[in-house]
């Protein structure tokens, strides 16, 4: 808000300059100082136009805090009166952005004679004050713009928001050329993995106990200390989720290598997955009869025979 | 052989038993308790009159009440003589004493001699009955409180309900140990049908021998009652029990059978049992025989006491034996173990035996039957390679340890009768065994089985096994008539007489030389080629004398490959002949471009440049089929031996080229090696074994090596990719004989060396790739194997390090190499632990190499991380493994505290496979020996393993042997040298060991093997050396005669103990004139005793390794040119320095000093050897050791 006044206003900065590159403490400090500066900048200029030749700098200060301070002390506070009345207008209406109508309300409600504005802006003796470099401009981050946007359709009114970069929400595609040289693929895929895993372990070791082969250095080469299990046979038996993994996913190319043994386990076909996985549920190697399965209803085994309740005591 | 089968089964028991009940109905909780409350009822036919005691085993049981026919009857126990062997006031502490004492003791409660620890007696009222030879039925109600034995129970110390934990508990034992959980008579040929109740948690199942009648549940529906019969007579030692939360899978091939697992492994148990019915399917056919039993039960169990027990109608197998699909290495182990514990259902559990002496039977048959369907199942090759493994073992432990018999015979039953002089144990009882014995005995009786097929032909054979079942088969059929049982039990003459019955032939000698004999066959063969006549001149020797040898006569089969074909010639080894004459058939001109047949009918080509151009023979096979139990050492030029390599299709001469090939290091060997290396039809097993021959080869011909190191370009052609040969492919093991020999090759290529005697960086780099490049993603196996043989092969890579001044290891001056090596061990090591491998196999590889690394000095030598590892809890492999580091360690740093905390964990740790581990890894690797001297064998040392062995291992029998084998490892048959004197008065001593040490002397000096007899040699010469000492110091001129004449007593005889007199101190003569001769040798043996020690510390002065059995006489020489000079000499210098450190009793005092100087001594030069090694060879230098105690090297490693 405070910015389109300046930006109304509009002036020359000959001092400022100097100050603008050696303030920069924190975002609001840098915000507060440049907006006074901007505003002795239009006081100045106003005083220039006014036949002042030189001010004191107390002046200065008492007419730049007239213009710009809140309501701290009853003095006139000009430029912020007309931002938030404007505010409160344009709220008023439904809106979030004041616009230009807002402002001459909110001046013609402060009595201010509008009329004469239109005069006052082509005075003769009018002092252009250019605008303040931008410096907070360049802060503000560059949202990353990744394709071709998509304009509205025609049933869109324009002045809703445009559509956000086809990547957030279709795909993002990359333009860098896949390596495809095998060596330096499998270079990779060694290297990352085992960068993972020292990583990994590395982690795991400092967050946990440990033991040490050396003495002097407890640090190098730490070895996650060894913690007995309560059932140390299911870890050491049962196939880790991993391996699992892997067997699933070669699982499909099993049946390929049984029928065809030149091209295994190379071709996986993802699509296969899921009519597989019975596979994995029946016992490989051995395929059951498919009469079996029928069958197994029929199985007489005494474990599986529900068990009797006591009728009489049975024994002596 | 001694009994006439005719006659049948003659039982030692007044009675005999035809039903037993056992009942076990906890009333307290199964496992919170870990208490066990049931009855048994035994029903009964007494045979004689009067009948008024009946024995019973039922060690450790407590018994409430003893009914006979509902009368209140009487029971004691007759004191188990097993739980203590020797009274624990005995000073006594030498084995001789402890086995004889021990065998006594296991003989009073012999089932097989109709004894029993637990007598009750029949009422009064009975015994008239007994006339009338009615049915007795003996009720008894027992219970057993956290039974130590008999029943183990895995209750995993975590949250929940039992059967959430997967507790459990299952029978275990060796040999007949049922007595150890339920009143029974534990003998395997007393036979009797069954009922069997357990009732046990409603979430539990108990599985048992016999079929399941009905589940029934109890009134509260808490708990179930499992109900068993079984009709066919069974013994007790084969009844058991497991009960726990098992999943239950019913075999979808076969209904009848049921597989029982713990939870959650139900996956792995599919797939393990998807080819059990194959194996079934395979001994039905070659017996023509039906699984006798209505159903069978293979449960799976953690913490087995073996791999694999077979019971009637059920196995229990370790856990560890279940494998997921994607496992290489497991399958075919487990599918051995499987096709193992159902032989032993036919012979063994089925069919039982009569004695003791009669297990050979069953063992060989089931194990020969059991090499049948490795024949069938892996083929041809792996039957060959088994049976040459199997027999190299036998010959090896027969070598080393002496005779293994088969077949023992105690006539009269008299004690001393002892057929196995040279081992420190009684094989008259099963338990009284050491394991590996036993396992040799297995081993062997199977073998045995086999020559006895080639006799006769496999098809004989399978007849007269199918006899016995059917003959089993309709007795079993039989109600009550128990005479008929006795059919179900085999005996040697029973089997015997099948035999000739069947085939007609007889096969008595071969019986008298491989079973009644104990012993194995030492052949050395060489040849030379006549020219003139055309003639094989073939010499074949034989050793007959060492132990563990004896003489072959008979036919022996030698097959000679000549150009024109290959001949098979038997010859006759006869009394004195040495030299065969055989002709040969082909001239020696060659004919060019001609092919040359082989054995198997094949003609090849061969390049028979490097061949001898006078002489036809290409290759010469002594034995070819195995058909003698021999261990042969033929002579024959490298050049035949690679020929045989190349062409001889038998895997057995195949491996045999291979292992003579290893001191021929010449580029034809190594070429004729990397040939078979490549060639995909050659037995994977041989080219396994190639590599390792051609690492060898490789490193003898350092010098002259061209090219890449060995293996490595084979190994680049083979499993690298071709665009970029240092990137291994992405793993694919579906071709299982190249996987096997990827997992080998770099195992093989780390032991090879450079001129630095350091492994190629080269080589190195490459193993450290072949980890990096390992991509297991598209593999459908798991590679955990491969990975661990590639830590294996970092393990062999290491030498050992550069040491300056005994520096202390530190992380800043790790090798670059090994620092690389550590990287990779540490990142396994850890992952392990994120993502855990099958068995731990990573982590076991990873342990072994932090133990490699640590013995070869790069970092430092620290036994806690291994401790860690080897507490209950951890997987029993990664267990085992880290104990094995352990006890390397407790060696090489001679550290007390580590073997007493091994020694702790063998007295407390709840899983008796490990403790059973402990001890024999510990007699495999033994911290010291019997000829050495350690600080660590003392006094305390010895009283702790005394009382395991005497006492605190009595509800194990497998333990307890394994305790006497390393006591017998450490401290030797007689009394451990580092005990003190008794103290006690001469005359004292001599009425206390007059009862006990008689025995211990006789089998001494009896007609002992070779090994007893280098012994009492040894002892002649210690004696000598304690005798001359003595006078050297009095300065006594007589001195170097009593050495002379001493010396000259021949090494095989013992002392003469009128020899000793002159030399004795006069008091110790004065009492022993009063004695007849028996005390006189007691009085001998304490000298021996006293004077053994005294030697040893000498012994070690001059640093020998002093194994008495090889090394008496070198020991002898140097005794006899040392004169009485040096010993002033050194007792000089003794004086100045005192160490009161040692406290040894000893009756001569100037001894005491002198040995504590030496003891002294020894102790720094391992120390800081090179700061003493000048005033070593300074104090030693008018001795003529001393040349000898500077070159030694410091045994420190």
């Amino acid at each position: 808000m405070a910015d389109s006044v300046v930006m109304g206003s509009g002036s020359l900065n000959s001092g400022s300059r100097s100050g603008s590159s050696k303030t920069s403490t924190s975002p609001t400090d840098n915000y507060q100082l440049a907006r006074r500066r901007t505003l002795q900048v239009v006081v100045s200029s106003l005083l220039t136009e006014c036949g002042f030749e030189s001010a004191e700098k107390a002046a200065m200060e008492t007419l730049t805090e007239m213009m710009q301070s809140y309501y701290r002390t009853n003095m006139f506070h000009y430029i912020t009166e007309v931002g938030r009345c404007a505010k409160a207008t344009c709220e008023h209406t439904a809106r979030s952005t004041p616009t230009l109508s807002d402002v001459v309300i909110t001046l013609v409600e402060m009595g201010f004679n509008v009329d004469t504005l239109p005069v006052y802006a082509k005075r003769s003796q009018r002092m252009v004050i250019t605008a303040p470099p931008i410096t907070n401009a360049s802060v503000v981050p560059k949202a990353l713009i990744a394709g071709q946007k998509r304009t509205h359709p025609t049933y869109i009114p324009s002045h809703f928001p445009e559509f956000p970069d086809p990547h957030t929400y279709i795909k993002t595609p990359t333009f860098r050329e896949p390596v495809s040289d095998y060596q330096v693929v499998r270079e990779k895929a060694a290297s990352q993995r085992r960068d993972v895993e020292r990583a990994l372990t590395r982690f795991m070791a400092k967050t946990g106990e440990t033991e040490s082969l050396f003495k002097d250095d407890i640090s190098a080469f730490p070895l996650i200390a060894a913690k007995p299990s309560a059932i140390p046979y299911l870890s050491a038996l049962l196939p880790s989720e991993l391996e699992l993994q892997t067997l699933e996913e070669t699982d499909s190319s099993e049946q390929d290598d049984q029928t065809d043994t030149e091209n295994n386990s190379s071709n996986v076909s993802q699509d296969d997955q899921s009519a597989d996985k019975e596979n994995v549920v029946l016992p490989p190697g051995g395929v059951v009869p498919t009469g079996k399965a029928n069958e197994e209803n029929m199985i007489d085994n005494p474990y599986l025979r529900p068990v009797k309740k006591p009728k009489v005591r049975r024994k002596k | 052989m001694n009994r006439k089968k005719d006659k049948g089964f003659e039982s030692p028991r007044p009675y005999k038993l035809t039903h037993q009940v056992v009942c076990i109905n906890n009333i307290k909780s199964f496992f919170r308790d870990k208490s066990v409350i049931g009855y048994v009822e035994l029903t009964i036919f007494p045979t004689v009159m009067n009948l008024n005691r009946i024995k019973l085993e039922a060690s450790s049981a407590r018994i409430y009440r003893v009914r006979v026919n509902d009368l209140e009857g009487l029971h004691s126990f007759t004191n188990d003589p097993t739980l203590e062997v020797c009274h624990h006031e005995s000073k006594q502490r030498n084995l001789n004493y402890f086995s004889s004492a021990y065998t006594a003791a296991v003989s009073a409660v012999d089932p097989d001699a109709g004894n029993g620890e637990l007598s009750i007696k029949v009422p009064s009222e009975l015994w008239k009955q007994g006339d009338e030879m009615k049915v007795m039925k003996v009720y008894i109600e027992f219970s057993l409180d956290q039974p130590k034995g008999g029943l183990h129970f895995v209750v995993p110390d975590v949250d929940g309900s039992m059967a959430e934990r997967a507790a459990h508990v299952f029978s275990f034992g060796n040999q007949n140990s049922t007595r150890f959980w339920f009143p029974c008579v534990d003998s395997y040929s007393e036979l009797c049908t069954w009922k069997l109740e357990f009732t046990v948690d409603a979430s539990m199942v108990a599985v048992s021998c016999g079929d399941l009648v009905e589940t029934v549940y109890t009134h509260d529906m808490r708990k179930k009652t499992f109900h068993y019969m079984l009709p066919i007579p069974t013994a007790a030692p084969n009844i058991s029990l497991a009960v726990g939360p098992f999943e239950i899978l019913v075999d979808p091939y076969m209904h009848e059978v049921t597989h029982f697992c713990l939870p959650q492994l139900l996956p792995l148990l599919k797939q393990t049992m998807s080819y059990l019915h194959e194996i079934f399917e395979f001994y039905e056919e070659i017996l023509t025989c039906r699984y006798p039993y209505s159903c069978f039960k293979t449960v799976f169990v953690d913490e087995a006491y073996v791999q694999v027990s077979s019971y009637a109608s059920m196995s229990i197998f370790s856990t560890n034996l279940l494998h997921s699909g994607m496992i290489i290495d497991q399958t075919p182990v487990t599918r051995r173990c499987l096709a193992q514990a159902l032989a032993q259902q036919f012979f063994g559990c089925f069919i039982s035996r009569m004695s003791w002496s009669d297990e050979w039977v069953l063992k060989g048959i089931s194990g020969y039957i059991y090499g049948l369907y490795l024949k069938k199942t892996f083929g041809v090759n792996e039957y060959r390679h088994w049976i040459k493994e199997e027999l190299d073992k036998i010959v090896e432990y027969e070598l080393k340890m002496g005779g293994v018999l088969l077949h023992p015979t105690f006539s009269g039953g008299k004690e001393k009768d002892n057929p196995t002089p040279h081992l420190h144990f009684s094989i008259r009882h099963p338990h009284t065994l050491s394991w590996e014995y036993y396992k040799m005995f297995q081993c062997k009786a199977h073998l045995v089985m086999r020559l006895i097929e080639n006799r006769i032909s496999m098809e004989f054979m399978l007849q007269v096994f199918n006899k016995l079942l059917s003959l089993a088969s309709t007795a079993s059929s039989q109600k009550y008539q128990s005479h008929m049982w006795s059919q179900m039990l085999v005996s040697t003459s029973g089997f015997l007489k099948s035999i000739s019955n069947v085939s007609g032939k007889d096969i008595g000698p071969l019986i008298k030389q491989w079973v009644d004999q104990s012993g194995v066959v030492k052949f050395f063969g060489s040849f030379a080629f006549n020219r003139k006549r055309n003639v094989l001149e073939l010499e074949i020797r034989q050793d007959y004398t060492s132990s563990g040898t004896q003489k072959y006569v008979g036919p022996i089969k030698v097959t000679v490959q000549e150009l024109d074909g290959s001949f098979n010639h038997t010859l006759q080894i006869e009394e004195n002949s040495l030299k065969h004459d055989i002709p040969c058939h082909s001239k020696s001109r060659r004919n060019k471009k001609k092919k040359i047949p082989l054995m198997n009918g094949e003609e090849v080509d061969m390049d028979l440049s490097a061949m001898d151009a006078d002489s036809p023979l290409l290759w010469i096979r002594i034995d070819p089929d195995m058909s003698i139990l021999r261990k042969v050492e033929f002579e024959q030029a490298d050049f035949m031996w690679q020929y045989q390599l190349r062409f001889e299709r038998d895997v057995v001469a195949q491996e045999e080229a291979i292992s003579a090939l290893e001191i021929f290091p010449t580029p034809a060997s190594r070429l004729a090696l990397t040939d078979i290396l490549e060639q995909d039809q050659c037995f994977y097993k041989v080219r396994i074994q190639a590599c390792f021959c051609l690492a060898k080869i490789a490193n003898s011909m350092m010098s002259t090596w061209t090219g890449p190191p060995a293996m490595k370009s084979l190994f680049t052609r083979m499993f690298c990719c071709k665009s970029c040969p240092n990137i291994v492919k992405t793993n694919n093991f579906i071709n299982f004989q190249s996987y096997f020999l990827q997992k080998t090759m770099p195992v093989a290529m780390a032991l090879l060396r450079d001129v630095q005697n350091l492994c190629p960086k080269e080589v190195l780099n490459f193993i450290l790739d072949l980890i990096k490049y390992n991509d297991n993603r598209k593999n459908k196996f798991s590679d955990n194997y491969y990975r661990a043989e590639l830590i294996d092969a970092l393990t062999n890579s290491l030498t050992p390090a550069i040491s300056i001044n005994n520096e202390v290891r530190t992380v800043d001056n790790l090798n670059t190499d090994v620092r690389l090596i550590l990287e990779e061990i540490t990142r396994f090591l850890n992952m392990e632990k994120l993502l855990p491998s099958y068995r731990n196999t990573i982590t076991v590889s990873c342990l072994r190499a932090i133990r490699m690394l640590q013995k070869n000095g790069h970092i430092p030598s620290d036994p806690s991380l291994f401790k860690s590892y080897a507490q209950y809890g951890h997987f029993v492999d990664v267990r085992i493994a880290a104990l094995e580091a352990v006890i390397d360690y407790t060696r090489v740093d001679r550290s007390s505290s580590e073997l007493q905390w091994l020694l702790d964990l063998v007295q407390n740790d709840p899983v008796h496979y490990i403790r059973h581990e402990i001890l024999s890894m510990l007699a495999k690797n033994p911290p010291f020996t019997k000829a050495a001297d350690s600080l660590l064998c003392n006094e305390a040392l010895v009283d702790q393993l005394w009382k395991l062995m005497n006492s605190g291992t009595c509800h194990d029998w497998r333990l307890r042997c394994d305790a006497v084998n390393l006591y017998y490892t450490l401290f030797g048959l007689t009394r451990p040298s580092c005990l003190p004197l008794p103290e006690l008065g001469l005359v004292l001593n001599l009425k206390e060991k007059k009862a006990v040490l008689n025995p211990t002397i006789k089998s001494e000096q009896g007609p002992g093997g070779p090994e007893v007899t280098t012994t009492m040699a040894f002892t002649s010469t210690l004696e000598e050396e304690h005798v001359v000492m003595e006078p050297a110091l009095s300065g006594v001129a007589m001195a170097p005669q009593g050495l002379k004449r001493k010396a000259e007593t021949p090494l095989g005889s013992s002392p003469e103990p009128g020899q000793v007199m002159q030399e004795e101190p006069s008091a110790k003569a004065s009492v022993k004139s009063k004695f007849p001769t028996q005390e006189e040798e007691d009085i001998d043996m304490d000298t021996v005793h006293d004077s053994q020690a005294f030697i040893y510390h000498h012994l070690n002065m001059l640093e020998r390794p002093s194994t008495p059995g090889k090394e008496p006489s070198s020991v002898e020489q140097a005794m006899l040119s040392m004169p009485g000079t040096p010993m002033p000499t050194l007792s000089k210098e003794s004086t100045s320095s005192k160490h009161g450190d040692h406290h040894h009793h000893h009756h001569h005092h100037e001894h005491k000093k002198k040995k504590k100087k030496h003891k002294h001594k020894h102790k720094h030069k391992h120390k800081h050897e090179s700061k003493d090694k000048d005033r070593d060879s300074h104090a030693f230098s008018n001795s003529p050791a001393s040349g000898r105690s500077i070159r030694s090297p410091s045994l420190s490693d």
